[in-house]
């Protein structure tokens, strides 16, 4: 490692510490996580808003390094309904958000926007392994079945976590902290030693 | 009155353009997209998280405007520009035979975004018809286009190895894009396994090593981003706007007229030549004819059909240069996007810096080293990986430290290679104008019938058998198969409506792509394909649009047309 790696590692271990606080240890209460996700102009509804919110910061939460929220993931999904989501695609992922809310009103009593990061955990883990298990996709269809990828059990919950999964990884924060991304690499090299310090390299390609 | 017009701008239009500028003719190039310019009219700049909508294009514009283009893997919101609308340019398919049209109306064409994949055909290509009976014999051989394939090559800048193999003839090559450590051990793999099978790094029009003549042009070394379907504003993958155009511009003989669509070419009963191209423009609707003393009609293979079949008179009643009444037949496409890919569980601990333009290629095999059970063959392109965040975060369920955990790990060796087919011509696959139905230019659309054979069907099958087997030869364990290939259309390398031929009943143009009826109608897009070979063809259309004009010069200056 040389000098400058190392300047690179500190500097990133300083900015993780600063982005922490207090309190991160056990994630966002319910009112730090409406207030670090705020938007000026929300297109979604202040409760699915808030649902949003507590969903991604679920997906990925802050931990020692910055989370959904920190990468202002509920802010561009909202962008994403309001500017690329059809009407079916806006009901999709609205009904998704409400399974997720009603599965907490259930068992827990309250919205799942009211409950702690660890309760948020612990409702959405068994839902996201089976809302996940993949089944056959239906046949035929025009263009590449590989760019189609798989089919869902449950596939608004399936469309809700990929976005939030996309938005967050392609951020500037998540392209910093947990990928590396090189606009401009400017040269190519084959064959690269791995370090214990090696990431894998972002950016919006399919591969 | 010009010299020359040359209707379309993109791969080869502004070869073909360049070529007679450089030669002295005073050029006019005819484009029906609007102008766009080198550098400001790209996204390349466009980081990640800038791009709209995560690089997706609306849903609702999709279904209502791009339900057609949004199938080709290179569009994004960063590029759409640079996709027609289906809306606004319709052409139908009977129901049970899609046909994916995919296009870009503007200055410079499918060269913005194509795949920059280069490879020569071979002499066994050119021989193909006359050999198995089917298409018309190519009028020319390998060694009529092999001083012109290096010509192109020189100008365009290829990286690529010299390989010394009869079926896909070296070049003159820029430095390669090395293969990464997983491709080396699976072209060990391949290479020992199955003698007579290659794998060798991509071919591809990107400057790994910019070349004075390069750098006069304005263009610059690769920077490795893989961003080039958004314009390149480095100019380090050849396009028409960073390197052809700019070429022809620098000679003071080359005018540009853009939106303009082409309604006809006139032809002269009496002289029996062409002499000039009517065309509408795209916003005001004004019709207005340009004339010139060669026409060279590079409008795309089916752009070029629809104009010829459209420019119809008592001298060609069935459209112009038509007299064999073989415009419009013959279409092919590559069997494209049969896929395996497979992970190498036990590939090697390293990895690699920055995102190469091209990955690794399999030269065609069957037919040639090995036997098939049907007629010509395949090669492959590919790369292997590190399987990437996506399928990381995605790939499995999982939440919080879970995903972060997996996400941030180097992930194991992904290897995939697919399969680029030839189809044989058939004339049943058939471009034609819809009885009916106009564009909302008045001109009338076209209707494009095409099908896969049972020639490509028995093809279809051994690519991924022989896909298989290569990926698992180097350890691979094979966890996705793309078995159907995509709609024909979709690997974008349309091609033989008007073929090239010997004899003036069964073919439209002879071995200069000279109009057999036309004497000074010269026709050098893809349409102009006798076969299609496996191998990604606008290096060949390139290579034919400058023999062309060279040629087409000489007769010019010899009086002769």
């Amino acid at each position: 490692m040389n000098d400058l790696m190392a300047l690179d590692r500190r500097s990133l271990i300083q900015q993780m510490l600063a982005l922490a606080g207090a309190g991160a240890a056990v994630g966002f209460s319910p009112a730090a996580l409406a207030k670090a996700a705020a938007r000026a102009k929300p297109y979604l509804s202040p409760t699915h808003y808030a649902l949003v919110t507590a969903v991604a910061d679920t997906i990925i939460p802050r931990t020692d390094t910055p989370g959904a929220v920190d990468a202002g993931v509920p802010a561009t999904f909202d962008a994403l309904i309001a500017n690329w989501a059809s009407p079916d695609r806006r009901h999709q992922l609205s009904h998704a958000l409400g399974e997720i809310d009603a599965l907490a009103r259930e068992k827990k009593g309250m919205g799942f926007a009211q409950l702690s990061a660890t309760e948020r955990l612990a409702l959405l883990t068994p839902y996201d392994a089976e809302a996940l298990q993949v089944v056959p996709s239906p046949a035929g269809g025009r263009g590449l079945s590989m760019m189609r990828g798989p089919t869902f059990a449950n596939p608004g919950y399936g469309k809700l976590k990929e976005l939030i999964v996309i938005l967050y990884y392609i951020s500037e924060t998540a392209l910093t902290h947990e990928l590396t991304y090189d606009h401009t690499p400017g040269e190519w090299l084959p064959s690269v030693p791995v370090t214990p310090d090696t990431r894998p390299s972002g950016g919006a390609g399919l591969f | 009155m010009f010299d020359a017009i040359v209707i379309g701008s993109g791969m080869s239009g502004a070869i073909a353009a360049k070529e007679l500028c450089e030669r002295g003719l005073k050029t006019l190039v005819i484009e029906r997209g609007r102008k766009i310019e080198h550098g400001v009219s790209y996204t390349d700049s466009l980081q990640p998280w800038e791009l709209p909508n995560a690089g997706m294009v609306p849903e609702e514009e999709v279904a209502r405007d791009y339900p057609v283009q949004s199938h080709c893997y290179a569009m994004t919101s960063a590029n759409k520009a640079f996709w027609v609308k289906d809306s606004d340019h319709p052409y139908s398919t009977p129901a049970d035979k899609p046909f994916d049209w995919i296009r870009g109306n503007h200055l410079g064409g499918r060269s913005l975004m194509w795949g920059r994949q280069s490879y020569r055909l071979s002499p066994m290509d050119f021989e193909a018809n006359a050999k198995d009976g089917h298409g018309s014999d190519w009028p020319i051989r390998y060694d009529d286009l092999a001083p012109w394939y290096d010509h192109i090559e020189r100008f365009i800048g290829v990286a690529g190895s010299k390989e010394g193999l009869a079926q896909l003839p070296d070049g003159e090559f820029l430095p390669p894009f090395a293969l990464n450590d997983a491709e080396v051990l699976f072209k060990q793999a391949v290479e020992s396994k199955f003698p007579g099978r290659n794998v060798i790094p991509g071919r591809v029009a990107n400057l790994s090593k910019a070349q004075p003549h390069h750098e006069e042009l304005g263009r610059v070394s690769c920077q490795v981003r893989s961003l080039c379907e958004r314009g390149c504003s480095y100019g380090a993958y050849h396009s028409s706007l960073s390197s052809s155009l700019p070429a022809a511009t620098r000679t003071g003989n080359l005018t540009i007229v853009t939106d303009a669509i082409v309604h006809s070419i006139v032809h002269d009963p009496k002289t029996g030549k062409v002499t000039g191209v009517r065309v509408i423009d795209a916003n005001t609707k004004q019709g207005q004819l340009y004339e010139a003393k060669i026409i060279f009609s590079c409008a795309s293979t089916i752009g070029t059909t629809q104009i010829l079949l459209g420019s119809t008179s008592e001298a060609f009643p069935n459209g112009l240069a038509n007299r064999s009444d073989m415009v419009g037949r013959n279409l092919m496409d590559h069997l494209y996007g049969l896929t395996v890919a497979g992970v190498l569980p036990k590939g090697p601990n390293t990895f690699y810096k920055g995102r190469r333009p091209t990955g690794l290629y399999i030269p065609r095999f069957r037919n040639v080293s090995e036997p098939g059970s049907f007629l010509r063959g395949y090669g492959y392109q590919g790369a292997a990986s590190r399987m990437g965040w996506r399928s990381a975060a995605l790939g499995k369920p999982g939440l919080g430290t879970d995903i972060k955990d997996r996400t941030r790990k180097l992930g194991p060796w992904m290897l995939y290679i697919s399969g680029f087919g030839e189809m044989l011509p058939n004339p049943e696959n058939r471009v034609t104008l819809h009885p009916t139905r106009t564009d909302k230019w008045g001109i009338p659309i076209v209707h494009i019938e095409c099908a896969f054979g049972s020639n490509e069907q028995a093809m279809t099958k051994q690519i991924i058998a022989d896909g298989k087997a290569m990926v698992e030869a180097a350890g691979g364990m094979v966890v996705n198969t793309s078995a159907t290939p995509g709609t024909p259309g979709l690997g974008i390398h349309e091609m033989g409506t008007a073929c090239m031929g010997k004899d003036p009943a069964k073919s439209v143009l002879n071995g200069f792509n000279q109009a057999h009826d036309i004497p000074n109608l010269f026709i050098t897009d893809g349409s102009a394909m006798a076969s299609s070979g496996c191998q990604n063809p606008s290096l060949t259309y390139m290579a034919l649009s400058a023999r062309a004009a060279h040629h087409a010069t000489e007769f010019l200056r010899g009086g002769k047309i």
